[in-house]
């Protein structure tokens, strides 16, 4: 505890609204009043100052317009809460969770933006042994908005699910997305981010092994004075289980784009195959990008590997198509454009695909 | 159609110095005309054809470079491009996760709307395209796939006749480009340089060998040594080049 540690007036509006609070709530607001928001100096935060971001935060809560394809199929309150301090306040301020169960064959779709103040929001999404099912989740915040979300994926034996995250706005966006996944399952993510003035989506994959396949892509495109950070923390604790994880990102002058991702091999986890990237493009000397993949690993029979890359836009690449006509700022962004596409790629649904290509060439414009 | 006169240039190097690359290259190209550029490694015959298209890290210290009366220091090198110069590289560039049918169609939509024209329909492109394509054995399936990716020497150069096939351009330049061809891509390549031959359009053909202009008959034949044109003569010259290679200027030069 830090006895000179004093709230600014956004902590002391989320302390305020967990007045009265027990239990895990209670624990939650004490933590707030002696430690604040994450900052800096935290190691996890460290890029990503979600302290400063909120100094200016007034609602505390109940600001989320919150839009879903279809009702939950239960609403259920929160006993279990997690663990890290965001999604705990969005358990804590953001009601009852809901809780989709999907069947075989559906598509739901989950759209949240807070537009001025806090708006908070915890879900809960079971796909049943055998299902295969997609999610589409859209996030954004207006100026001021601070759109803080927790959600949590569950899929049995043999489920699939393909989740398709695409985020972006001028405010505060926190997604914290969990998974545990059965064996034999196949658990496909895609994220596509525009940033907001702090955004950060987090995903914290539990893998059993078994057979069960992850992949996690992410593609973001920053305009100055974006930022985004994509952080991940996969665990395998079984044998025989596979993640591919391929991160692609460009960043405009004053804008900062950041990737976190670890991969921890438990000792159980023998004949693990993992793969993680993280590659991308400084569009100007003023852009900002910082990457911290690490490794883990306790079993000796795996099959893991990490690489992180940063560079420009290739010179020669943007003479040979100003050579053949089209303008500089056409030719940077059509190179900007099939750089990032690669993570796109395993998108099966090609609507889907289409769809998202499509976002990051509006994206696209303007970008200097 | 292209003058060249009194032509100065340099480039700095990573340290900062300061080199001159060519030192008083006079050169005309009529329309019409098919002029060959020869001379050993380093004599700036490729410099000529990046400085000409508008690649940058080029000084122009001195002369000027006109193309249809235009000054081309003055344009930026899609301008140039837009315009009607054209450049077959040397070293076509790979550019990954860009199909050739996207490319092609942006180029060319890119020089109608510079020329104020409508974008082309996508059957008349299409259309357009696949001819042209078939004129250099070059299948649909490798129209789908990236630009220059994973591409063989003669295919890269094939795909580049193509683009001049598709977009038309006023004027060509070859660079090099029968280098990493065997005879029968060679056959291939020059016949669609030959097909683009024309009253309106001039080439010029930068080459280390005799072996292109055998298929290309040019008008006129230039040697370069260090940065100028060191000989200029009838397609006589090339041959004699063959025969005698570039002592005799290299040795003029130093």
């Amino acid at each position: 505890m830090n006895a000179h540690f004093k709230p600014h007036d956004g902590e002391a509006a989320l302390i305020a609204a967990l007045d009265g609070a027990s239990g895990w709530r209670a624990e939650l607001r004490d933590a707030l009043s002696a430690q604040g928001l994450p900052a800096k100096r935290a190691e996890a935060w460290k890029w990503t100052d979600l302290r400063r971001a909120l100094s200016g935060l007034s609602v505390a809560q109940g600001a989320l317009a919150f839009e879903s394809s279809r009702p939950a199929d239960r609403e259920s309150p929160v006993e279990h809460a997690p663990q890290n301090l965001l999604p705990r306040l969005a358990a804590a301020l953001g009601g009852d969770a809901l809780v989709f169960r999907l069947s075989d064959g559906e598509h739901l779709t989950l759209a949240a933006r807070a537009e001025a103040g806090a708006g908070h929001r915890i879900v809960l999404v079971e796909v049943p042994d055998g299902a295969a099912a997609r999610v589409t989740e859209h996030y954004g915040a207006g100026e001021g908005g601070f759109t803080n979300i927790a959600i949590l994926y569950r899929l049995g034996a043999g489920a699939r699910l393909d989740r398709v995250v695409e985020s972006g706005g001028p405010g505060v966006i926190v997604v914290s997305g969990g998974a545990e996944i059965g064996a034999r399952s196949r658990f496909h993510q895609t994220e596509v981010t525009f940033g907001g003035v702090l955004c950060r989506l987090e995903t914290h994959l539990l893998h059993p092994g078994e057979g069960a396949e992850a992949v996690l892509n992410a593609v973001y495109l920053l305009h100055s004075g974006r930022h985004a950070d994509l952080t991940s923390v996969t665990e395998h604790t079984g044998p025989g289980g596979s993640l591919s994880q391929l991160c692609k990102g460009a960043a405009a002058g004053g804008a900062q784009g950041v990737f976190r991702g670890k991969i921890v091999v438990r000792r159980a986890a023998q004949k693990t195959d993992a793969r993680m990237n993280h590659r991308a493009l400084l569009l100007d000397s003023k852009a900002e990008i910082d990457a911290k993949p690490e490794l883990e690993i306790y079993a000796d029979d795996v099959q893991c590997a990490h690489g992180n890359a940063l560079g420009q836009l290739d010179r020669d690449a943007l003479f040979y198509l100003r050579q053949r006509s089209l303008p500089e700022a056409q030719a940077r962004a059509l190179l900007i454009e099939s750089f990032l596409a690669e993570p796109l790629q395993p998108v099966t649904d090609e609507a889907v695909r289409d769809r998202l290509s499509a976002r990051l060439r509006q994206g696209l414009e303007g970008l200097s | 159609m292209l003058e060249i006169n009194n032509l100065h240039v340099r480039v700095t190097d990573d340290e900062g110095a300061e080199k001159p690359i060519l030192n008083g290259v006079d050169l005309s190209v009529p329309a019409g005309q098919v002029h060959a550029i020869m001379g050993p490694n380093g004599s700036g015959k490729s410099t000529l054809a990046h400085v000409l298209t508008g690649r940058e890290g080029y000084e122009i210290t001195g002369g000027s470079a006109r193309f249809l009366g235009g000054d081309l220091a003055a344009m930026a090198p899609e301008e140039r491009a837009a315009k009607g110069l054209f450049l077959s590289f040397q070293y076509p560039v790979e550019i990954p996760g860009v199909p050739i049918l996207t490319f092609l169609k942006e180029a060319l939509n890119a020089q109608r709307k510079a020329r104020g024209e409508a974008d082309m329909a996508a059957p008349e492109f299409m259309k357009l395209v696949r001819e042209k394509a078939a004129q250099l054995n070059i299948s649909t399936e490798m129209l789908r796939r990236p630009v220059n990716v994973g591409f063989s020497g003669g295919e890269k150069k094939r795909l580049e006749i193509l683009q001049a096939l598709v977009l038309s351009p006023r004027f060509l330049i070859l660079d090099e480009t029968d280098s990493g061809l065997d005879i029968d891509a060679l056959k291939v390549v020059a016949d669609g340089v030959n097909a683009l031959r024309g009253p309106e359009r001039g080439m010029l053909v930068i080459t280390h060998y005799q072996r292109l202009l055998d298929h290309i008959a040019p008008d006129r034949v230039h040697v370069m040594a260090a940065g100028r044109i060191a000989a200029s003569g009838g397609p006589e010259l090339a041959r004699e080049l063959e025969a005698e290679g570039y002592d005799r200027f290299t040795k003029d030069a130093a």
